[in-house]
């Protein structure tokens, strides 16, 4: 080798090595806090148990100023009982709608509040509302009962075809609504309902004048559309002002919203929200980090927490704990009558001793550290601490033991017949089957590798399918399927919500859904104590029935459930008024009441 | 020239009609479809309502003869999850892209080409070795690696705004000076290497030229070396400039990453969002678009480098 090509080759290294380790300065120091950002020390906002009773007047102890927060993605459309639910436009409906009464997402409680009170029929079925007087749309035209009918009729018109509407019905019938006068609203149960005015939480009232003549005329689905923003109008706390499509949507603040705080200034407490389009939890993590976003659409990912931490000892942002979250990711069977006709592993994947084999197969508790990274509480059912007042503290019933796995296995017929470390049934077919999840769903694709390898320890061979979302529904829908390993997420904890997961004849009853009749004696008992529940207005009633259908489902384990997450929520240390709960939206339900703190105020 | 435009124009629409059919046809035989995606347990009968209001309940044919009418009339349908007509959402996205493909070009090529002349014009020296191996380095990269480089210097450096930078613009200039701050991280992102690729690809044209017996010759005839090079670059531009129309190719293509990781709303985001919600008119509409965007940039370079190099022109 010359010279020439020696210093040549000298040269390229340097100017390599010079390139990575600028590259690696930069992105691995930490950027000094910017001097806008007040230091104080970080702390958790503690979650409030249910009941705990009223959290004080509301108050803003500042005013103004822009709140920036993330969303996953542009909602389909502005109306809020047109169509299906999205997430995006389920928040949308708390900024920019009133409802008629609130669930305080803290404490659970029940609040007046388009209506201010409320009485109860002798027979329980009907509830008369006084509504409050002197309300106005964003555009000035007064709220009356009108509005009300007005959206009760919305609600259940087939043009709409609103997804709401479903869970609006009781035993299938509408709830019927009147107006003796334009301050009055009576709202009649055709059933007895044990959640009661509850139920209306979901409701946004819509303004009549807005929207009749386009219902009137079969074009309900025409307005308020994305490409219609301007005609939005609301009795919300904040108003539409833009929207840019693909970017953001920006709120300000509704000079004409009902609600006042404690010295009667008109709130909310901010000038303007603004909704970034980021549908991507990295990049939410890189704008918080540089300090222009304040809330995350997205709970911390176990990942990020150890950052996170450091990020919030070093005052740059706060980790809150919103506790324990309500939705466990549940392992599902394909029971439904049919299912695997002509498989010979049919005998097996439908056996109960299979499943509960499967669940002492588990350590939830290694789970818990290696998917969650510490971040989650082992469950054995659906309900997790996370739901104060419906959960049920005790053992997992079916816990680790891997022993007791293979008794259940053997109990079964599926031993290891040829001494190869795998479970052939009494046929000599192999114990193989394949678990569906949602791909790019990184906690649920970790979970389910966790799984399979659990599963392979104790001779259960498990072929993992990951599908996009579209994928994956498809199958469920077309029962093509042996297991899935999915979540749902719940907008309440109050169970008599949930009865399409519940009730033989639900969409959502995942392992065998819509049932002409109960395919099991255990599954028509559930029937029985669901419907129960949802008509029972006894507090302790309600409760003793939903802990037998709990105990049912986990005898019978036609789901299998291993971790509940808890519930981190980066938030910038600006943003004050917190209030979390562990349901969406998990900060801005309360939006009317955020404020943010100045430049240099370290108060906590 | 004309024979060579119309033939050109012909070719480009039958890409345009085979792409978007092929995109719809994809869409459409892709596993469930927008009304499934509205999540599993939902009401039978209402999903049901939802495809016969959406049309998705018709035989696949009716559906697509039904589009392919009105495609030609250039009306491309509407989006299901945007409930806007698809012509106006790929126009404006298009409109994104190519801002910020012109962005990245215009910047690939103020930095490159000039680099490629430095490099290219005498071998040896410390400071074009560097720029060399730089190029190399950077050449290598796909743009969603150099976008998801840029995107974490950005956050952690705070030296380019950060991803779709939120800002008020009060007057028009106020406007420009916000589009080209949000700008700014994705067409560096989508710059760099194109930059890198220009920088080599100059460099080498140049060195190849100055090695033509034509440079030879006016160095005997005295010419100052500043003369010959200038001579020389004109000669190279040649190659440079007839690479553009695939450099377009390339842009458009790697934007789709550098849009994906900065969140600039363009065309390539908008065609992910379609094909995960499975809003076939709008994928079809994202496929048609593209094929346009690039059958018309290819063009533009043919009928550049018929201007710029004599040489090519019919006698």
């Amino acid at each position: 080798m010359d010279l020439r090509m020696l210093h040549h080759r000298l040269t390229v290294a340097s100017a390599v090595a010079a390139v990575i380790g600028l590259v690696a300065f930069a992105v691995l120091r930490d950027r000094p806090a910017s001097p806008e950002a007040p230091a104080p020390a970080a702390r958790s906002v503690p979650v409030r148990p249910a009941g705990s009773g009223s959290v004080g007047p509301p108050r803003c102890d500042t005013t103004g100023g822009t709140l920036v927060a993330a969303i996953r993605g542009e909602p389909e459309r502005f109306n809020p009982l047109v169509g299906a639910p999205d997430n995006t436009l389920d928040l949308l409906s708390h900024l920019l709608h009133g409802r008629l009464v609130r669930i305080d997402r803290e404490t659970g409680e029940l609040e007046p509040w388009l209506a201010e009170r409320w009485t109860r029929s002798a027979d329980g079925l009907s509830w008369t509302l006084a509504l409050r007087r002197g309300v106005m749309f964003a555009d000035g035209q007064p709220f009356t009962s009108a509005d009300v009918l007005f959206t009760a009729e919305l609600l259940y018109h087939p043009s709409a075809n609103s997804a709401l509407a479903t869970a609006m019905t009781i035993g299938g019938r509408p709830l019927r609504f009147s107006a003796p006068d334009p301050h009055t609203v009576v709202v009649t149960f055709p059933a007895p309902y044990g959640p009661g005015l509850r139920l209306l939480d979901s409701l946004a009232i819509l303004p009549r004048h807005r929207l009749a003549a386009a219902l009137a005329a079969g074009r309900i689905r025409d307005v308020w559309t994305l490409a219609s923003p301007h005609e939005l109008v609301g009795l919300g706390p904040f108003v539409l002002a833009r929207y840019e499509p693909g970017r953001r949507l920006i709120l300000e603040r509704n000079p004409r919203y009902w609600r006042v705080d404690a010295h009667g200034r008109r709130l909310p407490c901010l000038d303007r929200v603004v909704l970034e389009i980021l549908g991507d939890a990295n990049v939410e993590m890189l704008r918080l980090e540089s300090g222009d976003l304040d809330l995350t659409w997205y709970e911390a990912r176990p990942e990020d927490l150890a950052r996170l931490r450091r990020l919030a000892a070093a005052g740059r942002l706060r980790l809150v704990d919103a506790g324990v979250g309500l939705d466990p990711n549940m392992l599902w069977f394909n029971l439904a009558p049919g299912a695997h006709a002509g498989d010979p592993r049919r005998e097996w994947l439908l056996d109960t001793e299979f499943r509960r084999g499967l669940s002492h197969a588990v350590d939830r508790r290694a789970m818990v550290d290696s998917v969650f990274l510490g971040a989650g509480v082992p469950v054995g059912g659906v309900e997790t601490p996370g739901n104060r007042e419906w959960f049920r503290p005790g053992p997992v019933r079916f816990d680790y033991d891997l022993d007791r796995a293979r008794e259940r296995f053997a109990a079964a017929g599926l031993i290891d017949r040829d001494g190869d470390g795998r479970l052939e049934d009494r046929h000599g077919t192999p114990v193989r089957f394949s678990i569906i999840t949602q791909r790019g769903h990184t906690i649920r694709e970790r979970s389910v590798a966790f799984l399979q390898e659990q599963f392979r320890r104790v001779g259960v061979q498990v072929d993992i399918v990951g599908l996009d979302f579209g994928a994956l529904v498809q199958r469920f829908a077309a029962r093509r399927y042996d297991s899935i390993y999915f979540g749902l997420e719940r907008t309440t904890t109050e169970p008599a919500a949930n009865l399409d997961f519940w009730l033989t004849s639900g969409s959502f009853h995942v392992w065998n859904p819509s049932q002409p009749q109960p395919a099991t004696a255990w599954e028509r008992r559930i029937d029985e104590l669901m419907l129960r529940l949802a008509a029972s207005a006894d507090p302790a009633e309600r409760r003793r029935l939903y802990g037998e259908a709990q105990e049912l489902l986990e005898e019978h384990v036609p789901v299998l459930t291993f971790v509940a997450p808890r519930i981190y929520l980066p938030v910038s240390t600006r943003v004050g008024g917190l209030r979390v709960s562990n349901l969406r939206p998990y900060v801005l339900w309360n939006a009317d009441l955020l404020w943010l703190r100045r430049p240099g105020d370290t108060t906590p | 020239m004309i024979r060579f435009l119309a033939r050109r124009l012909v070719g480009a629409a039958v890409l345009v009609v085979v792409a978007s059919s092929g995109a719809l046809l994809l869409a459409h035989l892709a596993p469930g479809d927008y009304v499934a995606g509205l999540g599993p347990g939902a009401d039978p009968a209402r999903l049901a309502r939802e495809r016969a209001a959406l049309g998705l309940d018709r035989p696949f044919a009716e559906q697509y003869v039904r589009w392919l009418g009105r495609a030609v009339q250039l009306d491309l349908g509407v989006s299901f999850r945007y409930q806007r007509p698809v012509r106006d959402l790929v126009v404006e996205r298009t409109a994104q892209t190519a801002l910020l493909g012109a962005a990245a070009l215009v910047l690939a090529s103020c930095v490159g080409v000039p680099l490629g002349v430095f490099t290219g014009s005498r071998r040896g020296g410390l400071l074009r070795s560097a720029v060399r191996a730089l190029s190399g380095v950077l050449v290598s990269l796909p743009p969603l690696v150099s976008a998801l480089i840029v995107t974490v210097l950005a956050a952690r450096t705070g030296w380019l705004p950060p991803l779709g930078a939120a800002a008020e613009a009060g007057s028009p200039l106020g406007h420009i000076r916000l589009l080209a701050w949000q700008l700014a991280l994705p067409a560096v992102a989508l710059a760099l290497p194109l930059a890198a690729a220009l920088e080599r690809l100059q460099s080498q044209a140049l060195a190849a030229a100055l090695d033509e017996p034509s440079m030879t010759a006016l160095r005997a005839r005295g010419l100052p070396r500043r003369r010959v090079l200038w001579h020389a670059v004109r000669l190279s531009l040649a190659s440079v400039i007839g690479i553009y129309g695939l450099l377009a190719g390339s842009v458009f293509s790697g934007s789709f990453a550098v849009e994906l990781v900065t969140r600039w709303p363009g065309l390539g985001q908008l065609m992910v969002e379609a094909v995960a919600a499975r809003d076939m008119y709008l994928v079809a509409g994202c496929a048609a678009m593209g094929s346009l965007v690039l059958a018309a940039a290819i063009l533009a370079a043919d009928v550049a480098l018929y201007v710029v190099d004599p040489r090519v022109r019919p006698a």
